[in-house]
């Protein structure tokens, strides 16, 4: 196991998130069997007391879990310093059969938290609190996806075998490997561009168009396609080497962190992208919405485009 | 406008003790209508008042205002019911001491954004109306209890509020100036002010102004 003061760090806020977690997991499962909210019993009081309580509790895991997140990126990429064999948090994240899982898992994390954050802020809107049994009912379910990331962090790090030389990021990402990752690297590029750019051409057109639904389903697929182009055609760019695909190398200082831009803008983007459809909010909270999402994703792809575009005005060609 | 449906209020201060506050509350008060709760110390006079405040939450029941279920409000919601709705007057006044009469007078002001002309003219109306325009400028902690007083009335009245609750407001004043007091609440009620007061002053007792006296005892009315 490494026990780096990061990976301590993490294990200890892992540590209290469980605690707090586990109080909120018991006070949700209370509020969403006995909520009624034209009650006037002392029961309903009571649970109204710990709603407050428990979405307190959630709101600040969920607060301090994004930043935490970033964090977890950070810590992976410096532990890979003393992993042999490792360039990049890649190999980090391959040294172990539970890396890949771990990483998806939190993202999948992310958005949920993040959904119920913003459900939470819908619910307090409203007098009567329309989503307090919908909020705490995600949190059964995103208690049981937070305990199985803490434990699957703690396993993970466990099992990092320091004396076990890994592949760096420049074979996992690799197209010539066998693997299902490399097998999406061998998508032309001309058939990536068309898709990346076209989503895209289609998210404006929706968010002009105002079609909530189809807005927040290709945010959906965007979140699938940028990932790959971004890892397969840009990231070459950044790297500036045609053959070098990492998701995670541009995090590092040598490529001024942008890595850290991209994904925050990514996810904002397409968040807010997804929340146009997924909440039913006001008409001017939706605008918001729409709005915050139309510009990250716009940020986002003309910081992807930029890249290419200055390397051929730099050098006249292309990778 | 007010009204109270079984409500019962219990307070628990530590583990093995609850005390029973109000034991199953029906109540209704008009709009307009001056209220005097009257009982000893301990009746559950101030509980009542601070749930028509939506300050707490009963224990079950339900208190309604202007057909609003105050008693289900959250937090945010309840703030905003007392920002608009409710003028309170506390025994000890609540001011802030170290603020001129001014400030204290403007400061539930603060959370509507007026601009500052509207501001001032609400704050000019009711120094006029309370006469304490000539102490605008004056520390509060170097006033009178009667100046401070009218301080806090005038503070409880700034947002034109609706309702006025006063918890023992002569409990600190002279006989005098609980009669000037007293003269106060009869301008409000010709305002068309709902007014309820919970004291055990008998001054307040038999006034021809006020509409009914309630009368507390452990948390029931009796009377």
């Amino acid at each position: 196991m490494i026990l780096s003061p990061e990976v301590l760090t993490l294990f200890i806020l892992n540590a209290l998130f469980a605690f707090f977690a586990l109080i909120a997991f018991v006070l949700s499962v209370k509020i969403f069997l006995k909520w009624d909210t034209n009650a006037t019993d002392q029961t309903q009081y009571q649970l109204e007391k710990q709603s407050f309580l428990s979405a307190t509790i959630i709101k600040y895991i969920f607060i301090i879990k994004v930043p935490l997140f970033l964090f977890f990126i950070f810590t992976m990429d410096k532990i890979s310093g003393i992993l042999p064999g490792a360039m990049c948090a890649a190999g980090v994240v391959d040294a172990t059969a539970y890396g890949v899982y771990l990483i998806l898992l939190k993202i999948l994390n992310l958005y949920i938290f993040a959904y119920w954050l913003v459900l939470h802020n819908e619910d307090m809107k409203h007098e009567t609190q329309p989503y307090t049994k919908m909020k705490f009912g995600l949190f059964i379910v995103a208690f049981f996806l937070l305990m199985s990331e803490i434990v699957l962090e703690w396993v993970m790090f466990s099992a990092i075998d320091i004396q076990k030389v890994v592949d760096c990021c420049g074979v996992i990402y690799s197209s010539t490997t066998s693997s299902y990752i490399s097998m999406l690297f061998r998508i032309q590029t001309p058939l990536l561009l068309a898709a990346f750019y076209g989503n895209f051409a289609l998210i404006v057109l929706f968010y002009f168009l105002r079609k909530k639904e189809i807005f927040a389903l290709f945010n959906a697929t965007f979140i699938i396609i940028s990932l790959i182009t971004l890892i397969s055609f840009f990231g070459t760019y950044i790297y500036e080497l045609p053959t070098h695909r990492c998701p995670f190398c541009f995090l590092q200082k040598e490529y001024h962190y942008v890595g850290y831009v991209l994904y925050i803008f990514l996810f904002i983007g397409t968040f807010y992208g997804l929340v146009t459809g997924f909440v039913k909010a006001s008409k001017s909270d939706v605008y918001r919405s729409y709005k915050v999402s139309m510009l990250f994703t716009f940020l986002y792809v003309v910081l992807l485009s930029i890249y290419p575009l200055f390397y051929y005005i730099k050098n006249g060609v292309w990778l | 406008m007010i009204e109270f449906k079984g409500v019962i209020k219990s307070y628990a201060p530590n583990k093995t003790t609850v005390v029973h506050a109000l034991n199953g509350i029906d109540l209704s008060i008009k709009e307009g209508e001056v209220v005097v709760l009257r009982g000893a110390s301990g009746s559950g006079k101030s509980s009542i008042l601070s749930l028509i405040a939506a300050l707490s939450k009963p224990t079950s029941g339900e208190v309604i205002v202007d057909t609003k279920k105050i008693s289900k409000l959250s937090d945010n919601f309840a703030s905003l019911y007392r920002r608009d709705n409710i003028g309170f007057i506390f025994q000890k006044y609540n001011l802030i001491p170290n603020l001129s009469v001014r400030d204290n007078i403007l400061l539930p002001l603060v959370p509507l954004n007026l601009n500052a002309k509207e501001a001032q003219a609400k704050l000019q109306s009711v120094m006029e109306m309370f006469e304490i325009g000539h102490k605008a400028d004056t520390i509060v902690k170097n006033l009178s209890g009667g100046e401070q007083q009218r301080v806090a009335i005038a503070r409880a009245n700034v947002n034109n509020p609706k309702i006025i609750l006063a918890d023992e407001p002569t409990a600190n004043l002279d006989e005098k100036l609980s009669l000037g007091f007293i003269e106060i609440l009869k301008e409000l009620k010709s305002l068309k002010k709902t007014i309820v007061i919970a004291t055990h002053d008998p001054l307040f007792f038999g006034l021809d102004f006020v509409d009914r006296e309630i009368e507390i005892h452990n948390g029931s009315i009796v009377r």
